[in-house]
């Protein structure tokens, strides 16, 4: 009675609008990594393992909304310990790709525990604001939660991982935010950090002041500005996925005949840029379908936001909006060149497993928070 | 917190939701349905890449379709460098095999561009090298090389190509488009990596083959005229020298040749004066007494001189206060224009040219095609120089009538002159007989182009009789051909130097005339540049030369001699020239066959004595002045290895570039002092030295003529 009770009390427009962005970017997936192998291996490999990743997911799914969430908070400081445990254990014995040191080794499968530090931060963080909720007025009270979030986005930015670095910086202001900081003192601090980082870079550039970034990341920051200054360097991609992007015109060149895709002259095909694959194969009806899929998912989960019986579900599912909007933001904004190339996948589209379990506990956790919502009655 | 307000911010969290969203749909909106077209290029570019795939060049036939020129595959070396595996490794040994600078062929090989040359078709040893080093990314193209079967053979009308096997000279510039054919394309989609796609689009646009061209040019009596200018060039050592042989009806060139001259498949190894111009349709010269052949076409025509007409030559005529002497000291008294034909007699002509007047000699002197080009289909041809009319004085009439005054360029002299050949009628001067598809067909043939009637018939045919008598009894006896009536008028010109006026002891030696006489088969032009060794008269130079290019071309011809013919009772340079003193030449260690040319052509009979090819002695000696007609005895030996023994030619007169060249030529090295033209040379001429020996000659700047009277001139 009470499983009947809680099965119709879950939000179906979610979990449908999440499982048609899965199959959607199956589907994708299997483009992109089509003839990425001409050396013969299974070219379905990719989409096969992220199957694997999207079953675990929905055991993910089911045991985040078989908890009663409002026990969590008994768990968040556990969880950020391992966090950060985890953080450190990858500086150490992390495996290396792609230049950074991000992943751990698992059998056949490479674990990201960044992916995992964003759904904890959002955990611990909704625990550590409630209990700070309207004390968050003046700038010395934010200071502590500065150092809270700050010291696995340290470990992260280590790695490096500048972009989930910048996305705990999102999650922490959207939840502030929600927490009822004030928006003046947000506003202010966000514009305030923005000048000074855009400055410093500036500074950098002109007068080689020292600042924390590889060359590399430095310039892929910049170059979205005049991509065609190092067309075959760092505007590379961002050239490529934009070629990409307007050669699939309104109804794209058809699935599997993408030649920017298929010829590989799009990087990271099957992650970073999966969107321009969309958009490639299937023109500006695919990617703009999928653009709707997303705002229904950000849609409801701000309606679950509203819904929720207390602080902590709140601002759980407000972390999970902000995080959320704020990857499809980058992920989309660099595909279509209007944001800087970080590396930050499509939730719930690109490939990857880390980031699949996480989008989807954090989908398991929204319907949590839904299932158990205020029952106000007008 | 208050519900409200909580509302608020998620409402707020929700409406900047919505407003990013329709900034990214916006701006994908943008990308994919505005910019789509120019980025699908970008798309496009990005995969393929074009490889222009040459057509074979069309071959030049002559005009029995024998192939003179043909095109043969040569394979190209050109580079991936996408594809190259170790760039240093791989230019080392490429450099080696192409024999390149190893640091270059690195730099090409690692341009961050689709597709490099690095060597253009190479040899097939080279190229075999190359294959077999077995290098990723380099790949042997085939392209296809020009190929000139008969090495130098009509060089100037077969023209050259670049590198490209792009027209840049003659028939292949002026028929560029028929020859050249439609290039292919090879298009190669290939990924990002550079790696071609093997599944993916892999088309060959097949290219086009050029067509062939026939010539009019044939290829038998193109070899008569390179052998006789091979011998001009030996015996007179001239600057320049033309031979044009041409069909007077149709117009047809048969061949046409100059010295210097170039191999075409090696035209970078010669120098650029030397296969930019065509001198036979570009050299300029005043063509003297061949240009009387229009002053008594256009007194002929105009009833200006009849049977009856009588002049008479005091040895000079006035014109406007200036004395023009004939060439013969004493004058030829009382004459009939045939007599002044045959006589080649200046104030006769002058007579007839005043006779005529402006009006009516200049319409002749255009008619015939003078100041105009005459549109062979060759590029670079010179229209000549023709005092605008209406400026003309009667002193420039007097001297145009002797072929003053006026420059010309050999194609317009033998136009004209075929045209009296063909009883007055001009046939415009063409090279190309038929254009042939690569298979077979013929696409399009030349018919003889006439331009106009510029003598009356009877006029034509008068003016062939008189000029019949010339070769029989005047100045042209050295042109008779054996078996055929012949007509023709010599001429010998001063050179005009580059300050005007004539540089002294230059001469432009020419013979222009055509044979049967009754029906003309070829007319012949033959111009010598500055002859030396002191023969420069055209009946001298230019004359024998026509009758050996003639009599070999007839007979090839087939065509049927005529017997019982009149013929010229004697050597001409006997009656007419006055006691005249020749030098004998230098002939000790010359081949025979060119010491009797040379003494031929220097009027001297000959005997031998002993056996072999080469003259060991000669009787006078070189240098020697002795009448014309006197029997030199030359003492033969058989040629063995003493060839280290060279007798030093005569560079007086010569630049020093000029200098250097002769006695290069003879295995001697010149030490030269001062500048201008050579002066006094040590050891002399005549001197017999060892090969390699120095000869010290000093130059002086030569003396300025400012005489600009009109030379007079033997014809």
């Amino acid at each position: 009675m009470r499983v009947k009770r809680f099965l119709r009390s879950l939000d179906y427009t979610l979990l449908a609008v999440a499982a048609l962005i899965i199959v959607y970017g199956l589907i994708a997936i299997s483009s992109a990594t089509h003839v990425t192998n001409p050396t013969g291996e299974d070219p379905y490999s990719f989409m096969k393992k992220q199957i694997v990743w999207a079953a675990l997911g929905f055991a993910v799914v089911l045991f985040f909304m078989g908890w009663r969430y409002e026990e969590l908070p008994r768990y968040t400081t556990a969880l950020y310990i391992i966090n950060l445990a985890l953080l450190t254990a990858v500086l150490f014995i992390g495996h290396t790709a792609l230049g950074a040191q991000r992943w751990i080794k698992l059998g056949p499968f490479l674990l990201q525990p960044s992916e995992f530090a964003k759904f904890i931060i959002i955990l611990a963080l909704a625990n550590f604001l409630t209990r700070r909720e309207g004390k968050l007025d003046r700038l010395r009270d934010l200071v502590p939660v500065f150092l809270y979030t700050g010291l696995p986005l340290l470990l992260i930015l280590q790695q490096p991982d500048l972009g989930t670095s910048l996305v705990f910086v999102a999650i922490m202001f959207g939840m502030l935010y929600m927490a009822g900081a004030r928006p003046a003192l947000l506003l202010t601090l966000a514009f305030s950090g923005l000048v000074s980082v855009c400055g410093w870079i500036w500074a950098h550039l002109n007068y080689g002041v020292w600042i924390p970034l590889k060359e590399y990341q430095l310039a892929r920051l910049t170059i979205f500005l005049n991509p065609w200054q190092d067309w075959q360097g760092a505007g590379y991609h961002m050239i490529q996925s934009q070629i990409a992007l307007g050669s699939g015109g309104l109804l794209g060149r058809g699935l599997y005949c993408g030649t920017q895709n298929q010829l590989n002259f799009l990087p990271e095909q099957h992650t970073d840029f999966i969107f321009s694959v969309v958009g490639e194969e299937l023109g500006f009806i695919g990617a703009g379908t999928l653009l709707i899929l997303y705002f229904l998912l950000l849609y409801r989960g701000v309606k679950i936001a509203t819904a929720a019986k207390d602080s902590f579900g709140r601002l759980a599912a407000t972390g999970i909006v902000t995080m959320l909007v704020f990857h499809i933001l980058v992920n989309i904004g660099m595909n279509i060149g209007i944001m800087p190339v970080t590396g930050i996948p499509l939730p719930l589209f690109s490939y990857g497993g880390s980031a699949m379990l996480t989008n989807l506990a954090a989908i398991g956790l929204l319907e949590n928070i839904y299932a158990r919502r205020q029952k106000i009655l007008f | 917190m208050t519900n409200i307000v909580m509302r608020k911010r998620l409402t707020l969290l929700l409406f900047l939701a919505v407003i990013l969203f329709v900034t990214l749909i916006g701006r994908l909106a943008w990308l994919q349905l505005v910019r789509g077209g120019e980025l699908e290029q970008g798309a496009l570019e990005n995969r393929v890449r074009e490889i222009v795939v040459e057509a074979r060049r069309g071959d030049i036939c002559d005009r029995n379709g024998k192939v003179l020129v043909t095109s043969v595959s040569a394979d190209s070396v050109a580079v991936i460098p996408a594809q190259v595996e170790g760039p240093r490794e791989a230019a080392a040994k490429l450099a080696k095999a192409l024999a390149m600078d190893e640091e270059k062929v690195f730099k090409r090989i690692t341009k961050r561009e689709a597709f490099v040359w690095v060597k253009r078709k190479i040899d097939f040893a080279t190229a075999r090298r190359v294959r077999n080093l077995k290098l990723s990314g380099v790949e042997l193209i085939e392209e296809s090389r020009r190929q000139y079967n008969r090495g130098s053979l009509a060089a100037h009308v077969l023209g050259i190509v670049g590198v490209d096997n792009q027209g840049l000279g003659g028939i292949e510039l002026a028929y560029d488009r028929d020859l050249v054919g439609k290039p292919g394309k090879m298009v190669v989609e290939q990924d990002a990596t550079g790696r071609e796609i093997p599944a993916a689009l892999h088309r060959l646009h097949k290219p086009v083959p050029g067509n062939n061209l026939f010539l009019t040019i044939d290829e038998t009596i193109q070899y008569f005229v390179e052998r006789e200018l091979d011998k001009i060039v030996d015996t007179h050592h001239p600057a320049s020298a033309v031979i044009i042989v041409m069909d007077p009806k149709t117009g047809e060139i048969l061949a046409l040749g100059n010295r210097p001259t170039f191999a075409p498949g090696k035209w970078r190894e010669t120098p650029q004066a030397v296969w930019d111009r065509n001198p036979a349709i570009w050299r300029l010269y005043e063509p003297g007494s061949t240009f009387k052949i229009v002053t008594a076409a256009a007194a002929l025509a105009e009833g200006v001189v009849d049977e009856g007409s009588r002049f008479y030559c005091p040895g000079f005529i006035k014109v406007a206060d200036r004395r023009i002497r004939c060439w013969k000291a004493g004058g030829h008294g009382s004459q009939s224009f045939e007599e002044v034909v045959q006589h080649s007699c200046n104030p006769g002509f002058i007579q007839a040219g005043l006779d005529l007047g402006r009006e009516r000699f200049y319409k002749y002197v255009k008619a015939f095609g003078f100041g105009q080009r005459t549109g062979i289909n060759l590029p670079g041809e010179a229209k000549g120089i023709l005092i605008p009319e209406e400026k003309a004085t009667s002193l420039n009439i007097a001297t145009m009538a002797i072929g003053q005054s006026i420059a010309v360029t050999p194609i317009q002299l033998i136009t004209a002159a075929a045209a009296v050949a063909n009883e007055g009628e001009l046939i415009k001067p063409r090279l190309v007989q038929a254009v042939q598809s690569p298979e077979g067909r013929v696409l399009r043939t030349f018919k003889a182009e006439r331009v106009r009637r510029v003598l009356p018939e009877e006029a034509a045919r008068e003016l062939k009789r008189l000029l019949e008598k010339v070769v029989l009894k005047g100045t042209g006896v050295n042109a008779y051909l054996e078996g055929y009536r012949t007509a023709g008028k010599t001429g010998t010109a001063q050179v005009v130097g580059p300050a005007g006026g004539y540089v002294p002891g230059k001469y432009v030696s020419s013979f222009v005339g055509f044979a049967p006489v009754d029906d003309p088969r070829l007319v012949t032009l033959v111009v010598v540049w500055e002859p030396k060794g002191g023969i420069y008269f055209g009946s001298q130079v230019a004359a024998p030369v026509f009758k050996a290019v003639m009599e070999d071309a007839l007979r090839y011809l087939g065509v049927p001699q005529q017997a019982g013919r009149e013929k010229p009772e004697k050597p001409w340079y006997m009656i007419e020239e006055e006691p005249k003193s020749v030098t004998v030449p230098e002939l000790v260690n010359l081949p025979l066959d060119e010491a009797v040319r040379s003494l031929k052509a220097a009027g001297l009979r000959f005997t031998l004595r002993g056996d072999g090819e080469v003259v060991r002695a000669q009787v006078p000696q070189g240098g020697a002045a002795v009448l014309a007609g006197t029997k030199v005895v030359l003492e033969l030996k058989t040629l063995r290895g003493n060839g280290t023994e060279v007798t030093v030619p005569d560079v007086t007169g010569l630049t020093i570039k000029e200098a250097a060249a002769l006695l290069e030529k003879v295995g001697l090295t010149l030490v030269p002092s001062g500048s201008g033209v050579a002066r006094v040379q040590q050891p002399a001429a005549g001197t017999k030295v060892r090969r390699g020996q120095t000869i010290k000659v000093e130059f002086a700047s030569p003396e300025r003529l400012e005489d600009s009277e009109p030379a007079v001139l033997h014809p």
